[in-house]
């Protein structure tokens, strides 16, 4: 009995402490995520396009530790895409939200390689451990066709045949010296 | 009437610029330029690389494969004079050891200015729209004669005391691999003392840092680059004090050994 007592008591202490936590872990920060920036992007593998959106505490409270990052998926492959080349800035980190302030996010992206991806804002705060995010982007890549970049070719094509050239006019030479 | 190691000279151009297969590397040399040219403005076409990253890549291409192929060559150039056993006739005519290994030397050098002909209209096309194009081209043949030089004497030094080719190829290229591969590590990788000290005096890395200085930072006269020069002339100095030790040891010895 003393035991069921004792057990009673370290589960309503327990639910006690762990249950508020728990609660929370469940929720998204009041966060709302717009996208301002057209909702597909296309462009050519090369090109730049700017995602602009914007973030705004829609809670009662003021929100910390604030940072949203991008997402990316390769339609095509339905593959996550490793952010380096694509854009320089990997997150914004905002300090402080208060309720009702909006603050736009811009990130500067660069299109490396033809495919379709679907891109995607997401926001973490201080005490959520479930993030917001944000409506899709979809992103159209078309491959960049240029088969003379900063017009090499005719120097890529025009110097071996040049030099196999030279060379067979000396050894040309070379045999008539001989036979001569 | 031309002197003796002019003669030397001109019969190895001979040798080796007026047949197919002496030249073939020649050729493969500016497949190699084309292709990597292409793939660097490909990828500065897609915004990958600016374009002075592009021709530190493309001169770093250009001056390993030039080191590589005057090792090659240096290392053969004397030590199969030995193995043929032509020296002995070779020395039977009124020639010196400074002729024979000037005319060497010479022939060696050539290749180096021939694979540099090959390499400037790769050099002008990818620096065109830059005000770069002259620094690309003067340092490119600045640096990589003071690399070639000190490593031709280094190989015919070893070429004297080895008098073989397979040995003295070996070990050169071992060199150049030793000198080569911490010169491609990144700057992070060598803040260490030791690291830091091997890089000062390592003519590779010495060679790579003055492309760096020039050409992306457009540190672009001698002064700013006197760092990186002078222990590439010192190199040059230290090879030449080794060969002198090796051409002594030769007349020492003389034409033909006992071992």
């Amino acid at each position: 009995m003393k035991y069921l007592c004792a057990t009673v008591i370290v589960l309503s202490v327990s639910a006690g402490v762990f249950l508020p936590h728990a609660t929370n872990a469940g929720s998204t920060p009041p966060l709302e995520l717009t996208i301002l920036s057209s909702r597909t992007l296309s462009g050519t593998a090369g090109e730049y396009v700017t995602v602009e959106g914007q973030v705004k505490n829609t809670g009662q409270v003021t929100l910390n530790d604030i940072t949203t990052y991008l997402s990316l998926v390769d339609q095509e492959n339905k593959l996550p895409v490793d952010l380096e080349d694509w854009s320089a800035e990997k997150g914004l980190h905002f300090d402080t939200i208060a309720p009702g302030q909006s603050l736009s996010l811009i990130w500067k992206i660069h299109f490396i390689k033809a495919g379709s991806y679907s891109l995607i804002i997401v926001a973490t705060a201080a005490g959520s451990e479930v993030p917001q995010v944000s409506p899709i982007t979809h992103f159209q890549v078309a491959i960049k066709h240029n088969l003379n970049p900063g017009n090499i070719l005719p120097v890529a094509f025009g110097t071996p045949f040049g030099v196999a050239f030279l060379l067979s006019l000396l050894g040309y030479k070379r045999r008539k010296e001989v036979e001569a | 009437m031309p002197s003796i190691f002019n003669l030397i000279w001109s019969k190895e151009i001979r040798e080796g610029l007026y047949t197919w297969k002496g030249l073939v590397w020649l050729v493969i040399a500016s497949i190699l330029f084309s292709f990597t040219s292409y793939l660097l403005l490909t990828n500065k076409e897609l915004s990958l690389l600016d374009q002075a990253e592009l021709l530190w890549l493309l001169s770093k291409i250009i001056l390993v494969v030039a080191l590589l192929i005057v090792t090659i060559d240096a290392s053969m150039v004397i030590a199969t004079e030995f193995e043929k056993e032509t020296a002995e006739s070779l020395f039977l005519a009124p020639l010196s050891i400074r002729d024979f290994i000037l005319g060497k030397f010479l022939a060696s050098f050539t290749l180096w200015l021939a694979l540099f002909i090959v390499a400037v209209p790769y050099m002008l096309a990818t620096s065109a729209g830059s005000h770069l194009a002259p620094a690309f081209l003067g340092y490119v043949l600045l640096l990589g004669s003071l690399g070639v030089i000190g490593f031709i004497f280094f190989i015919f030094a070893l070429s004297l005391l080895y008098r073989s080719s397979k040995s003295t190829l070996t070990t050169s290229l071992m060199l150049l691999l030793a000198f080569t591969a911490p010169a491609l590590f990144s700057s992070t990788l060598k803040t260490a003392t030791v690291a830091t000290t091997i890089s000062k005096i390592n003519p590779i890395d010495n060679i790579f840092s003055s492309l760096d200085n020039v050409l992306v930072d457009f540190q672009t006269t001698l002064s700013q680059n006197w760092q990186f020069l002078f222990p590439l002339i010192v190199f040059c100095l230290v090879t030449f004090v080794f060969l002198s030790f090796s051409i002594s040891v030769f007349r020492r010895q003389g034409i033909i050994r006992n071992e």
